[in-house]
């Protein structure tokens, strides 16, 4: 009884979710085709294939500026889960003066309201000649994404522990390759999980991206949000679906790269 | 390859682990550091394979001092109680490992692991992965994965612990019969006194860092140095008494024995004490304990504050309350000097 009860009750919390997922989503692809939609009707008065044409338009440039945002956030995450892990492992596994200071630098961007230390942050840049460069973009959004990345690799570096390493070590691998053959291979969830969530907090970055890269460095978010603020909804959605769909794919190619590595077992053994 | 420890003293956090410890393992020797938990035997294995440093001393490795040199060089291959298996790697990838970071192609490694899976009776089970076997099954491919690294020295750290009983046995003689094959020089860990006295060549017994007793199994049961190595083999009743003139003298009997002149505590232990009925008996029957082939009895003294503890065979006639009188076998007595 109790389980076909929370077997229910599961089912309608599902249904629930899915739905506060979907009906935007469908009222979202309604209004790229939307010409005119008048309140109160309950459907818009007119159709129009503008927002498409725009999105399409040659001097749009929307996909070229798509396609570099994609690659500045993937490298982003990439060098992310790199520092992550590096930082993770010095963290977890090493004892060092101020080790408590760094562990909490590590989430001090977090801390902090982003508009005030975004604003810091570019005057430190401005006098590095980092202002307005792809360069100081980069750094500003790996700042941002670092905690998330580094909190992630810190969990699973200290469920990993040292001692497959070791094992590894009296077996005669040296440490480089007890690294490349036994611990990166049992981090890699963690690492595909800290590449997915840097790549998705960079690609949602607005203020800061137009902050530091000042106009010249263009992400897809500098260009869809004014779109957004000027009420033009049509566009907006067309836009929006565009970064939708082009996140879930990058999140498939990540889900299938994880998906060919080697077999992961994390179960406990006796 | 011989294995000889020089002064080695070990401090971790504060605390000295290891105090100035000597320990001369031959070639292709089995000895077992034995051992209650806490002792330091595990950080003795560690600091022979360079996992852990040593403050103070050497190791010396087949004659050459390796202080300096790193564990993956040492060929000092530590077989872990958790085993240790790779779970992203096959049980093949698992012991051609050691193969394949010296280089050796993929073939020739699958090759050799399919060899020692043969001499761990675990034939057909090259692709399965660890999740998928037992913890018997998993041991024996720690075993095979270590013995494809061709240990210079194979140190097992309680290895069965974590095994039934019945497997257990079974896995002691698969261990002994990979040791004599490949005439490798190994240490195990153990805490379990059987274990150590019918696998072993000698035994090392520690307690609080050091090193108290080395010698052979029948040795140290016989003829332990102190109380502490006598009473972890097996516990007894200690009678204080002397020797003079090649005789014991004590308030419980008088014996005649080869040694030295002294003060000495006699250790009576279980299979000392061979106890007959008798009406006017001295000692008490107050307890008999069912051990399987056995019982153990508990005897009391009637006259003196003194309790005796022996073993009779399953068939004896003695009975809880029973007054008895004993015979105390001279060969058993175990005498400590003071």
């Amino acid at each position: 009884m109790k389980s076909t009860n929370s077997n229910k009750l599961l089912k309608i919390f599902l249904y629930i979710t899915l739905f506060t997922i979907l009906a935007p989503m469908a009222i979202l692809i309604l209004w790229i085709f939307v010409g005119r939609w008048p309140w109160p009707n309950l459907l818009p008065a007119t159709y129009s294939l503008r927002a498409i044409k725009e999105i399409f338009a040659p001097y749009s440039n929307v996909f070229s500026i798509l396609f570099s945002s994609i690659l500045l956030s993937l490298s982003v995450a990439i060098l992310s889960a790199i520092i992550a892990t590096i930082t993770a492992r010095a963290l977890v596994l090493y004892d060092f003066i101020g080790k408590t200071v760094i562990e909490f630098l590590t989430i001090a961007p977090i801390l902090v309201p982003g508009a005030v230390f975004a604003m810091g942050i570019h005057i430190v840049f401005i006098k590095l000649s980092l202002a307005d460069t792809v360069l100081g973009v980069i750094i500003i959004h790996l700042i941002y994404t670092l905690p998330y990345t580094i909190n992630i690799m810190k969990d699973l570096t200290e469920s990993v522990g040292k001692q497959m390493e070791v094992q590894a070590y009296v077996l005669g691998a040296s440490p480089l390759k007890s690294f490349i053959y036994i611990t990166f291979p049992l981090l890699t969830p963690g690492i595909m999980a800290s590449i997915s969530m840097a790549y998705i907090t960079s690609f949602s970055q607005y203020f800061i991206t137009l902050l530091i890269g000042g106009g010249t460095v263009k992400s897809f978010n500098v260009l869809m949000v004014p779109f957004i603020a000027k009420g033009d909804r049509s566009l907006s959605s067309a836009y929006a679906l565009v970064f939708i769909i082009s996140t879930l794919l990058v999140f498939l190619i990540i889900d299938k790269i994880i998906k060919k590595l080697p077999y992961q077992d994390n179960k406990e053994e006796i | 390859m011989e294995l000889e420890l020089k002064n080695i003293s070990v401090t971790l956090s504060n605390k000295e682990i290891l105090k100035s410890i000597n320990l001369k393992v031959e070639n292709g020797e089995f000895i077992s550091l034995l051992g209650p938990s806490g002792c330091g035997k595990s950080t003795m294995l560690k600091t022979i394979a360079g996992i852990i440093n040593q403050h103070e001393g050497s190791v010396i490795l087949g004659g050459n001092i390796i202080d300096n040199i790193p564990p993956y060089k040492r060929k000092t291959v530590i077989v872990f109680q958790d085993f240790r298996l790779f779970p992203h790697m096959t049980v093949a990838e698992n012991i051609g490992f050691p193969l394949k970071i010296l280089g050796v192609n993929k073939n020739k490694c699958r090759e050799r692991a399919i060899e020692l899976l043969k001499k761990v009776k675990l034939v057909g089970y090259e692709n399965r992965r660890v999740h998928e076997m037992s913890g018997g099954q998993i041991q024996r491919v720690a075993l095979a994965r270590a013995i494809a690294a061709e240990p210079t020295v194979l140190l097992l750290d309680e290895p069965f612990s974590s095994l039934d009983t019945n497997l257990r046995k079974d896995m002691r003689e698969l261990v002994l019969e990979l040791q004599k094959e490949y005439k490798i020089t190994t240490i195990l860990v153990t805490h379990d006194k059987e274990e150590a006295l019918i696998m072993s060549d000698k035994i090392a017994f520690m307690y609080n860092g050091q090193i108290e007793q080395y010698t052979t199994p029948k040795n140290i049961f016989n003829n332990p140095a102190n109380t502490i190595v006598a009473d972890y083999f097996l516990e007894g009743t200690y009678i204080d008494g002397e020797i003079m003139d090649n005789r014991f003298l004590s308030e419980l009997f008088n014996i005649d024995v080869n040694k030295n002149n002294g003060k000495y505590k006699c250790l009576i232990r279980p299979l000392a004490v061979r106890p007959f009925k008798s009406h006017v008996g001295e000692f008490l029957v107050i307890n008999k304990i069912y051990q399987g082939d056995n019982y153990l009895l508990k005897l009391n003294s009637t006259i003196k504050d003194l309790t005796l503890e022996s073993i009779v065979p399953d068939f004896t006639d003695i009975m809880e309350g029973d007054k008895v009188n004993v015979e105390i076998v001279k060969d058993k007595l175990i005498f400590i000097p003071m």
